[in-house]
């Protein structure tokens, strides 16, 4: 199988403070992985290293082949690398249907000046609001929504610039189990269809269940790598949770 | 020559710290940035003005007067507008330029264009001693501004570091949500620091009234002063905006000489439009982004 | 764009009354307030397409303003350039200009912007003080008058600024439906997340600046026609860009509509204020006030603070909306359940 993701020995800190201290993990295509670690083992700091929020003091990210250390999110964006947040991010004074359209891609000058909503594109949004059941507030501003809702409609939305790979940061804090559910058949059913998933996670059954493989970082280094059952019965893992 | 041209611009600098001591200070306890700082050290001016042509108050004097009368000015506008308007920093920057263009109008108003200063019987003392061999020459008015710039920031400095209220307005500067955490009542602490800030520039404007000439108008030339010596302080480190004011203190009379006094404005503009693009947390201080 | 067919027919209507308006008031003084209205609908739409849109609130566009007022007083002075072509012409450069300017200036966010955006104006002042060569410094540059009949000395500008503040509201119009229009929107939202779904942020907001620079610049050098003389103090003046964020704030801040009608306030408002006051300054501390008033009751303006109460009252009778319960959160839930994953769009 080839890697999608990679990154290789990164190094960040904040004002003296190590968050992520030599990380090298790898994201194979057409997997669920799972990374987990205690609390600020540098998880989300991981994530923003790779979608070019911060840019790592040394060290390199790849991406379906390509060196893209420090690229500009967008640009990340248009290859097919595509993130959601730990604390949900949407354009709250815009329309439910306007948040789906923003991540359309498009192409020189003509598409930028062309309309905002396209026929095409919007049934393609309206579709996937379908799926995840909010087509019908499709015209209600974004911060209208409950929680959950918006949850899904930031992971709908992140579908629409059709990436290969996407990072969810705690897919299910503070969902109700319902939705939980939910939310992994929607993994599930979207890996189907060919999109990798690399999940930051606390619910461990969640995890569990869903991925085939699971990264366990501290301080941004990988202490643990394998299946799910491995994983479990991994004394390191099990000393880095209840050794902090 | 240099040696004369730096110590008048160190001079300078030490009136120009106490002008921006309230500006960093608020901004540290608030990320506040308040336009209005010009307009209220120019209506300090102007009252140092009214009170010794109308009542022969010396000026350094008429201090005990104004200072506390822009405290309550300062609590005032804090708990009344800047308060009310949650949020947005661009807001609350364009309510601050508000402030600003309605005093400017009412000092307008009530002293028309004429530029003013006050000329007190020692304005034109000169003092001139010798070191080594150079002649040096200080104005009276410079070294007098000086050592009572120095002496107020010298009561801010105790103030903040030997009271509880000191404390607590450096606990909400490092991080308010521990502050408040910790019980320091931050809606109470930053009323107080606008307060002390405008107090402080009540005090600058007493000292600036004798220095400098001015009119409603001038608030905006030296708005922009304060701002590039704040800004390449660093926003909201105190000791950082001190270094820099005598340091832009030193500079100007220095570009002064080289420059036409046209232009060499310039070089604050510039200084602000620099380190505001490239590097916002300035000398020393805190990066002002959104995130 | 696409109007439906009434209001279509308003528009006509509309127009014919604005056009007719100088024939129907012949006073001079009805022209001047004509055209200072439409400058106004100028330049707070052309502020709002880069302030009200994306959020950026820029208090030293009136650079752009003054750009292009000297850019046309001196190609008229010098070449004879006729500003009622030179201005559109000219813009072009103060567009590129301020492309250069922004995309400096927008490296800066928040109050870091605001103020930087003001020692951008200052600057630009004292370069226009200083290069005497060029503008003549602090007593300004004059130009000819337009060759037209004195009698209608101010008609032609009425219209000019009139035709102007109709291209002004169509662009600012236009790009709110666009993908670039979404974009600047989204920036305003959240400008990380904005670039995290693939939205160009500097290239938006630095297009976005280039273009509200552009109708600056013209506005600015039909208005130096207008003057016959200007000078650096008024050209580059911080009231101009006060009258902006004002009207702009009054009506609606980053509606399309918004400026329009606070320039329809502000304008006669500031005449009467004028007129009451007189050469006393205190007109600035009523137009202070005013912001103040605006800024901390109204800080929506007119037309959203008037949406948001409709959509309200809507609201009530329809229970789904902002649901935020638990329990209404779990009915959404099982409702996404049931509609869930069966059928792929992929």
């Amino acid at each position: 199988m080839s890697l999608l993701l990679e990154t290789v020995d990164l190094h960040k800190s904040f004002g003296g403070i190590t968050a992520v201290d030599g990380a090298t993990i790898d994201v194979e295509t057409g997997s669920i992985t799972g990374l987990i670690g205690p609390n600020g083992s540098g998880k989300t700091t991981l994530f923003n290293l790779i979608t070019g929020v911060f840019t790592p003091d040394a060290g390199d990210v790849f991406f379906a082949g390509k060196k893209v250390t420090a690229a500009r999110a967008d640009k990340l964006c248009h290859m097919g690398l595509a993130r959601t947040f730990q604390i949900t991010r949407l354009f709250w004074n815009r329309s439910v249907l306007e948040n789906m359209m923003v991540p359309v891609p498009h192409v020189g000058l003509r598409s930028l000046f062309g309309p905002g909503m396209r026929s095409e594109e919007e049934g393609r949004a309206m579709a996937l609001l379908e799926r995840v059941g909010l087509d019908h507030l499709h015209d209600q501003p974004a911060k209208e929504l409950s929680f959950g809702q918006q949850k899904l409609l930031e992971l709908a939305a992140v579908l629409m610039s059709n990436p290969s790979l996407v990072l969810l940061d705690e897919p299910a804090g503070g969902v109700n189990p319902t939705m939980i559910g939910f939310i992994m058949e929607l993994v599930r059913a979207l890996h189907q269809e060919g999109v990798t998933f690399l999940i930051v996670e606390h619910n461990m059954p969640m995890v569990m269940e869903l991925c085939d493989r699971v990264l366990v970082l501290d301080v941004g280094v990988r202490i643990a790598d394998g299946t799910p059952a491995a994983i479990q019965s991994n004394p390191r893992v099990l000393d880095a949770y209840l050794g902090q | 020559m240099l040696v004369q041209v730096l110590l008048t611009g160190v001079l300078t600098g030490g009136v120009y710290a106490l002008m921006v001591s309230g500006l960093s200070l608020i901004f540290g306890v608030m990320r506040v940035i308040n336009i209005a700082h010009g307009a209220f050290l120019v209506l300090g001016a102007y009252l140092s003005y009214w009170l010794f042509t109308l009542a022969g108050v010396d000026p350094i004097l008429s201090i005990l007067v104004i200072a506390p009368l822009f405290y309550l000015v300062g609590v005032g506008v804090q708990r009344g507008l800047i308060s009310r308007v949650g949020g947005d920093a661009g807001f609350v920057v364009l309510l601050t330029i508000a402030v600003a263009v309605s005093l400017e109008g009412i000092m307008g108003a009530l002293w028309q264009s004429t530029v003013r200063t006050v000329r007190t019987d020692y304005t034109s003392t000169v003092l001139s001693f010798t070191v080594g061999t150079m002649p040096l020459r200080v104005p009276l008015v410079r070294l007098g501004g000086f050592a009572a710039s120095l002496l107020i920031l010298a009561a801010l400095y105790l103030v903040l570091t030997r009271t509880r209220l000191g404390r607590a307005i450096r606990a909400t500067i490092q991080n308010p949500e521990a502050a408040q955490l910790v019980g320091v009542n931050i809606a109470k602490v930053k009323a107080t620091t606008f307060g002390i800030g405008l107090a402080t520039v009540a005090a600058g404007g007493a000292m600036f009234s004798l220095i400098f000439s001015f009119n409603a108008g001038s608030h905006v030339e030296w708005i922009s002063k304060m701002l590039s010596i704040i800004v390449l302080g660093g926003l909201g480190s105190l000791p950082g905006a001190l270094i820099a004011a005598l340091l832009l203190g030193a500079v100007e009379n220095l570009s002064a000489v080289v420059m036409t006094s046209y232009i060499s404005p310039i070089v604050f503009y510039l200084i602000l439009f620099l380190v505001l693009v490239f590097r916002p947390q300035g000398l020393l201080g805190t990066r002002l982004r959104k995130s | 764009m696409t109007f439906p067919k009434v209001s279509r027919l308003w528009f006509g209507l509309g127009l014919i009354v604005l056009l007719a308006l100088p024939w129907l008031f012949r006073n001079p003084y009805y022209h001047l307030l004509g055209f200072n209205l439409w400058l106004l609908v100028v330049t707070a739409s052309a502020w709002n397409m880069l302030s009200g849109y994306t959020g950026y609130k820029s208090l030293g566009h009136s650079a752009f303003f003054g750009l292009g007022a000297y850019l046309v007083a001196i190609t008229a002075a010098r070449y004879g350039w006729n500003p009622l072509w030179s201005a559109p012409v000219l813009g072009l450069g103060v567009g590129v200009i301020a492309l250069l300017v922004g995309w400096v200036l927008l490296r800066a966010d928040g109050s870091a912007f605001v103020i930087a955006s003001i020692a951008v104006l200052l600057i630009f002042r004292l370069l226009a003080l200083n290069l005497r060569g060029l503008t003549s410094g602090a007593p300004g540059l004059s130009q000819p008058l337009p060759p037209w009949s004195p009698q209608f000395s101010r008609m032609p500008f009425y219209y000019y600024m009139l035709g102007l503040a109709i291209i002004t509201v169509g662009v600012s119009g236009f790009i709110r439906r666009t993908r670039f229009g979404l974009g600047l929107f989204a920036i305003r939202d959240d400008e990380g997340k904005a670039a995290s779904v693939g939205v160009a942020t500097n290239l938006y907001k630095v297009l976005a600046f280039g273009i509200s620079a552009y109708f600056m610049g013209v506005a600015g050098g039909i208005w130096s026609y207008f003057q016959g003389h200007i000078s650096p103090i008024f050209t580059f003046d911080i009231l101009n860009d006060v009258d902006m964020v004002i009207a702009s704030m009054l009506g609606g801040l980053g509606t399309l509509w918004g400026p329009v009608l606070g320039a329809f306030i502000i304008v006669p408002a500031r005449d009467l204020i004028l007129f009451r006051f007189g050469e006393s300054q205190i007109h600035l501390a009523v137009f202070g006030v005013l912001m103040i008033l605006i800024i901390v009751l109204l800080p929506n303006g007119i037309i959203t603070t008037y949406r948001n109460r409709r959509r309200r009252r809507a609201g009530r009778t329809s229970a789904f909306a902002g649901a935020r319960t638990a329990a209404e959160m779990t009915e959404a839930a099982q409702k996404a359940d049931q509609s869930g994953p069966e059928k792929p769009v992929r």
